[in-house]
């Protein structure tokens, strides 16, 4: 019994979370053009590396992340190996994240960026437990892909649907440059974050995901 | 024992999957069927598809240009292959050329398609077998492309009125 545990935590940290770190980091670039219903990859803009950078030191600061766990000569070559790997999956994961709920371009983008860089920045200096820092990250997310997913894509979208009306009223007089993307672009979006957060879940009691392997 | 095996599998699967997602990005497939294509040249095993190209070759040859140029398109989706895309430069070539003036857009997509046959084949080993044509080499097919292309006081030469298409 002990062992199967033993081997189904091993295969949990060393395979199934950078696996599950790397499709959030796929699906984070991919959109569905609307038209042409073709792939379109988007590799992510230097600001999400930024952004990703910066959410890292929070996970780090918040003791989410212990870094003396992760990277130490007390342990073998090989499991510093496997965990530089996962949280260079975790880091990738996480730019494609913020990439995947970004507006590509125009005034929106900017105005996106903006305010992550300003709650992931203020909150550098506070103090704060690491499920808070977490439910506020997916707060974060969570505002965003509802912003981009569902407000700014029913600005885009051919039909004229109630939702569209309701967002043409509120930018009514602000031009706004929204690439129009298929509805399932939301959908990878969403498996994208949600393959993030299945990654590294909040759970502290959980000692999987980005909690060291070798706890 | 088991957990170490377990890591190296970790770690070599780790790095497989990571290298396929650059890869991905890299080469930005537009669908399924060009992830399937891309593989196939990576692995060296692509081939275009020849009922397409013999296809795409009957219409070249009843002057149905843009309809042949689909058709190799079609065969040569992942542009790979040198001999379809000599093709299609010729194609580009003779729908552009007229007795009095060329048409500089439809060269340029022909310049462009006989580079790329170029770059496909960097020993210039390619010689097209096709008595229906009388350039048989890229670098032919692209020399009167260019030339094509130039403007120059000869193009005021009333003889060249009797120039013949190639």
């Amino acid at each position: 019994m002990k062992d199967y545990a033993e081997r189904n935590r091993a295969l949990l940290h060393f395979v199934a979370v950078p696996t599950i770190l790397l499709t959030a980091g796929l699906l984070g670039g991919l959109r569905i053009d609307a038209q042409t219903r073709q792939f379109v990859f988007i590799a992510p803009p230097l600001v999400t590396l930024v952004l990703a950078i910066l959410l890292g030191s929070l996970f780090v600061r918040a003791g989410t992340i212990d870094l003396r766990h992760w990277l130490s000569v007390e342990q073998p070559a090989l499991t510093n190996l496997s965990h530089l790997l996962t949280l260079l999956a975790l880091f990738f994961a996480t730019a494609q994240a913020f990439n995947s709920v970004l507006p590509e371009t125009g005034l929106l983008h900017w105005m996106f960026c903006f305010f992550f860089l300003w709650t992931l920045w203020t909150n550098q200096f506070s103090t704060f437990d690491p499920r808070r820092l977490l439910r506020s990250i997916m707060v974060l997310f969570g505002t965003a892909f509802v912003l981009k997913h569902l407000f700014m894509s029913a600005f885009s979208a051919p039909d004229k649907g109630w939702l569209r009306t309701i967002v043409a009223t509120f930018l009514q007089g602000i031009s706004v440059d929204v690439p129009a993307f298929a509805p399932a672009t939301g959908y990878i979006s969403f498996f994208a974050l949600a393959a993030l957060c299945g990654g590294s879940p909040p759970d502290s009691t959980c000692s999987y995901g980005i909690r060291s392997g070798s706890d | 024992m088991q957990r170490k095996s377990i890591q190296i599998v970790g770690v070599i699967w780790t790095l497989v999957y990571a290298s396929f997602i650059v890869w991905i990005y890299a080469t930005e497939p537009r669908s399924f069927r060009d992830v399937a294509t891309n593989t196939q040249v990576a692995t060296g095993t692509y081939e275009i598809n020849q009922e397409k190209f013999n296809s795409g070759l009957t219409l070249f040859r009843r002057d149905q240009f843009r309809a042949a140029r689909e058709e190799w398109a079609a065969a040569d989706s992942a542009q790979r292959d040198p001999r379809t895309q000599f093709y299609i430069a010729y194609s580009y070539y003779r729908e552009g050329w007229g007795r009095t003036y060329y048409d500089r857009t439809l060269f340029t997509q022909g310049l462009a398609a006989v580079n790329r046959a170029i770059n496909l084949d960097p020993n210039r080993q390619l010689v097209v077998d096709d008595p229906n044509l009388q350039m048989h080499k890229p670098a032919e097919l692209k020399a009167e492309l260019e030339q094509g292309l130039e403007t120059s006081w000869s193009d005021l030469n009333p003889l060249k009125l009797f120039r013949q298409r190639k």
